[in-house]
């Protein structure tokens, strides 16, 4: 099978590069034989590239650890959910992936416009099969994912990396490539039209769709990276600024740059080169942020490999591509020259236009920061780096400024706002934006930036109500129906305009929810013992006891916490750390959360003593979060109304109750952040009791746990049910009165040999025991030195010759033989 | 067209030098040195000039370094790299990654006793040599 993948890598390539060539060669000869075969190659890729992917999935379920990738991501007591999504739990395996979607997408993406955009389909072929060539390069000569062993494979699997292990971060990946693939497509469309000349609006209205729903995956796909800090990362927060998270936002700012600058396009013909520049910057950032995160050129919290020979690879493919595509935007320029130019600057245009130069800003502000160590290491010789402080400093005034714009944009007229109708636009906004600042002003916020985000959102807010309401006012007038279907009928009518005002709500709440959650967090740390108790923003929290479970996967350590508020129960919060199989050296911690509308109450324990019955947690109550969450679902609901085909409208405005539909729209927003999953299944077990007495320390430090699986760990230290059994054995036994060597012979009398010792008895024979390390040591000693001397005798005659030996194939054998143990 | 053409260059000229000076100023105050231990350590006066300045110190955690004061969170624990040697002092939690010769980088200043991270300011870096996606931080992020 791992044959038959590599050789479907190979026909891949050779199928992408076929594509490419006949769709080139049949633009250029005018010839429909070639474009069609050309095509057709083109969906053959993304059929191998299904096969190729049935083949991986197939060797992740069947456990096929002859595999090197399928050995390195999965293992056998894997529950089947994270098997299937081991296939982009590694290097190898996402870039497969990526190929995967890109071709799938694609595909979509051409079949949808085959008739549309006759001239621009061979070159949209072309420069996505180039892409493609790229990715399966990449993997057949450096990461190919089906490369096996060379020797001896092993019968299981080391299994995925438990921080992996969680839902968000299973669905985060494919998310985020969906939204990196399908930003391919614009591209793809604007370098057919460069090549073509074709530089009418059309490339931007067949790209439109495809934009939208890329920026709605990168958006998603960023809200459940943040959400997988947030609950499995345990320090209380969503974002750090790590250069791994700034790649993935980087393409995110230019994209949303596009969304809003295409409009000033497509409504007045400026900005073409702007927009052209825009979706090629675009496309080299998502390229740009795989090369960052994936081949070691910054250093980063995720620990990937330094990959120096993947860096050059990366480098001479974006070189290229920034090269071959500014190349043709010069080249065309006096096609791209606009059509009109600004009239003024009070004018919506030119709104667009500031919201355009604050994302770019933005994006190269945060490239700048996240390549600072190592440009300041090129420059200077020294590695100087930059913190989130540095970070959060720049991107508050720049967040807010956006903020505002998102206010005053929609309010503008086009070309040019007259006295007249800015009074008539702004007064109920800005009244609105005035009284939230002041009111909360008034419930005693002073600080400077929460407040204003407060006033500004309040300022959106305003103005998003007044469309509606103006809107709705209108429609209602011409077509004399009630205000709800008038409403339904306005989004249909225009879904882009009041999707996007759906959107802003979401932005809007999600900045509240960034205000509440840095401006008005709270955290304590604290070390606790049962009973003891400490107190964070209102809430009191107990800690009760600390419990140790197993469910043959994993072992768990549960501390059980009571929250009290206002001296009533509140809640019964479990944090836990879990260490899982073949992975002990890596726990994870499960954070407890108790979510509600106002604030989050967030219970991590990074620390534990078992035999001490010590906890070391650290509480954090984050305001507003939540609001971040909902505010994701609210833009992913305003995109998607943007998405829906006119037929939905015209459907739910002719044949459904508008009520029924403003209800199931509410509901479905609603649903959108999903219910807080359980964090922990308790399997119950009594508490045990801090250790008591010296003498029971004692003991603890000088017997092991006996479940066989912990590696002769001591009773004291070990986390496993039979260490927690053992140990109120001990406490059984001391509270006899027994002496430590009372104890210690039990021990040997229940095993029947001193196995459960940590050390051998020091006495008679075993006196031999503490002796052989040191004999065997000066044995291997004297045997390395004899071997050492017969080797290093001249050779009389070396049989044989030289071998050619591919130097790849022999350091991967080295390796290998290595790791074989 | 040249009248517009000065006016833009002129206000793009401003707007650069602004960001530029403000961006000058405040790298000064967040930027920190990356240093290994050996580097700091190099020379036994060299340690001196880093005294007071802000550092991301990298090494590996001294095996049998590590005390914990009993009942509290404050930890000390000694930081090497290729044979220098230094104190650190840790107030809060440590990350789940800290243990005996992990590699760490501390966030802190360097004091003549030793070195002072600030809190939340110990990273340290996954020691399995499983090709690991992500190592825990503790980090003051939003």
């Amino acid at each position: 099978m791992a044959t038959l993948g590599s050789y479907l890598l190979l026909a891949a390539f050779v199928v992408a590069a076929y594509a490419a060539a006949m769709s080139v060669a049949g633009a250029r000869r005018r010839s429909n034989g070639l474009i069609e075969s050309g095509v057709g190659a083109f969906y053959l890729v993304a059929a191998i590239m299904s096969a190729a992917s049935a083949i991986i999935v197939h060797a992740f379920v069947a456990g096929d650890y002859t595999i090197r990738y399928v050995q390195e991501a999965s293992d056998s007591v894997q529950p089947l959910f994270y098997k299937l999504t081991a296939y982009w739990g590694g290097l190898d395996g996402s870039i497969m992936f990526w190929v995967f979607m890109l071709s799938l997408f694609g595909s979509a993406a051409v079949y949808a416009n085959r008739e549309r955009q006759r001239e621009l389909i061979p070159y949209v072929v072309a420069t996505i099969s180039v892409v493609q060539m790229f990715f399966l390069f990449l993997m057949v000569v450096h990461n190919n994912p089906f490369s096996t062993f060379l020797t001896e494979s092993p019968t299981e699997g080391r299994g995925l990396s438990p921080l992996l292990q969680n839902f968000y971060m299973a669905i985060h990946p494919p998310t985020m490539y969906l939204g990196f693939v399908g930003l391919t497509i614009p591209y793809a469309f604007g370098m057919a039209a460069l090549i073509t000349g074709h530089l009418d609006d059309s490339w931007l209205r067949a790209t439109r769709r495809w934009t939208m729903i890329a920026w709605l995956f990168l958006t998603i796909g960023l809200m459940l990276g943040m959400l997988w800090a947030y609950e499995e990362l345990g320090w209380g927060g969503y974002w750090f600024w790590d250069p791994v998270e700034n790649a993935a936002a980087l393409p995110w700012f230019t994209a949303t740059a596009f969304l809003h600058s295409v409009m000033v396009q497509e409504r007045r013909g400026m900005l073409r080169v702007w927009n052209m520049s825009l979706v090629i910057t675009t496309f080299f950032l998502t390229i740009f942020g795989t090369f960052l995160t994936r081949s070691g050129v910054v250093q980063s919290v995720h620990a990937f490999g330094d990959d120096p020979k993947l860096a050059w690879m990366f480098t001479a493919f974006m070189v290229t591509t920034l090269v071959v595509s500014f190349g043709f935007v010069i080249y065309r320029l006096p096609l791209l020259k606009a059509r009109n130019e600004l009239d003024s600057w009070m004018s919506r245009e030119a709104a667009f236009l500031a919201n355009n130069w604050i994302l770019l800003f933005s994006a190269f502000f945060v490239l700048f920061a996240t390549m600072f160590p190592t440009l300041s290491e090129a420059v200077r010789g020294e590695r100087i780096t930059v913190g989130a402080p540095f970070f959060n400093r720049w991107m508050l005034p720049i967040g807010l400024a956006l903020l505002l714009l998102t206010g005053i944009g929609p309010l503008l007229a086009w070309r040019k706002s007259t006295l007249i109708n800015l009074r008539d636009q702004f007064l109920f906004p800005v009244l609105l934006g005035v009284a939230v600042g002041a009111g909360v002003l008034a419930l005693g916020v002073r600080m400077w930036s929460a407040g204003l985000c407060f006033a500004f959102s309040g300022l959106v807010v305003g103005t998003i109500l007044q469309e509606f309401w103006r809107g709705a006012r209108v429609r209602q007038g011409a077509t004399g129906t009630d205000l709800f279907t008038a409403l339904i009928g306005l989004v249909g009518r225009n879904k882009r305009r009041y999707g996007g005002y759906v959107v802003h709500v979401g932005v809007v709440l999600i900045f509240l929810g960034f205000a509440g959650s840095n401006g008005f967090k709270q955290e304590e740390t604290g070390e606790l013992r049962p009973g003891q108790t400490m107190t964070v923003g209102g809430y009191t929290v107990r800690f009760d006891a600390l419990k140790v479970t197993d469910d043959g996967q994993k072992q768990m350590v549960t501390g059980h916490i009571t929250v009290l508020k206002d001296g009533k129960e509140y809640a019964k919060m479990y944090p836990a750390r879990w260490s899982f199989r073949r992975h002990e050296d890596e726990p994870t911690s499960e954070v407890a959360i108790r979510r509600s509308f106002a604030e989050d109450l967030y219970i991590a324990m990074p620390n534990y003593n078992p035999a001490e019955q010590i906890a070391n947690v650290r509480v954090t109550v984050n305001p507003l979060i939540n609001w971040l969450w909902f505010g994701f679902g609210v833009a992913a609901v305003g995109t998607a109304i943007t998405l829906l085909p006119e037929t939905a409208f015209a459907f739910a405005v002719t044949n459904v109750p508008a009520g029924a539909v403003t209800t199931s729209l509410l509901v479905l927003m609603l649903l959108i952040p999903a219910p807080a999953r359980a964090q922990h299944i308790e399997t119950g077990r009594a508490p045990n009791t801090a250790v008591q007495t010296p003498l029971e320390r004692e003991v603890g430090h000088a017997v092991v746990c006996m479940c066989g699986t912990c590696g002769r760990k001591l009773v004291s230290e070990c986390t496993c049910a039979k260490a927690e059994e053992m140990r109120s054995e001990i406490a059984a036994l001391v509270k006899q009165g027994q002496t430590k060597k009372q104890i210690l012979d039990f021990y040997i009398e229940k095993y029947g040999s001193q196995q459960p010792l940590a050390e051998p008895l020091d006495e008679g024979f075993n006196r031999l025991a503490w002796a052989f390390p040191y004999v065997i040591g000066v044995a291997a000693l004297l045997l390395v030195v004899a071997i050492a001397r017969r080797w290093s005798r001249p050779a009389a005659a070396v049989a044989g010759g030289d071998y050619a030996v591919d130097a790849d194939l022999d350091s991967r054998l080295d390796d290998e033989l290595r790791n074989l143990d | 067209m040249s009248h517009k053409a000065a006016k833009l260059g002129i206000t793009g000229l401003v707007l650069a030098i602004a960001f530029g000076a403000l961006l000058y100023t405040s790298l000064g105050e967040s930027a920190e040195y990356y240093k290994h231990v050996d580097e700091v350590f190099a020379t036994s006066d060299s340690a001196q000039t880093w005294y007071g300045k802000r550092l991301q110190l990298h090494g590996f955690v001294a095996p049998k370094s590590w005390e914990q004061r009993p009942g509290s969170l404050e930890y000390r624990f000694k930081v090497q790299s290729n044979g220098k040697i230094v104190q650190a002092y840790y107030t809060g939690i440590l990350p789940d990654t800290f243990k005996e010769d992990s590699e760490v980088v501390l966030k802190g200043t360097l004091e003549p006793d030793g070195f002072h991270v600030t809190p939340d300011g110990v990273i340290a870096k996954c020691p399995s040599k499983y090709e690991a996606k992500s190592a825990s931080g503790t980090g003051q992020g939003i």
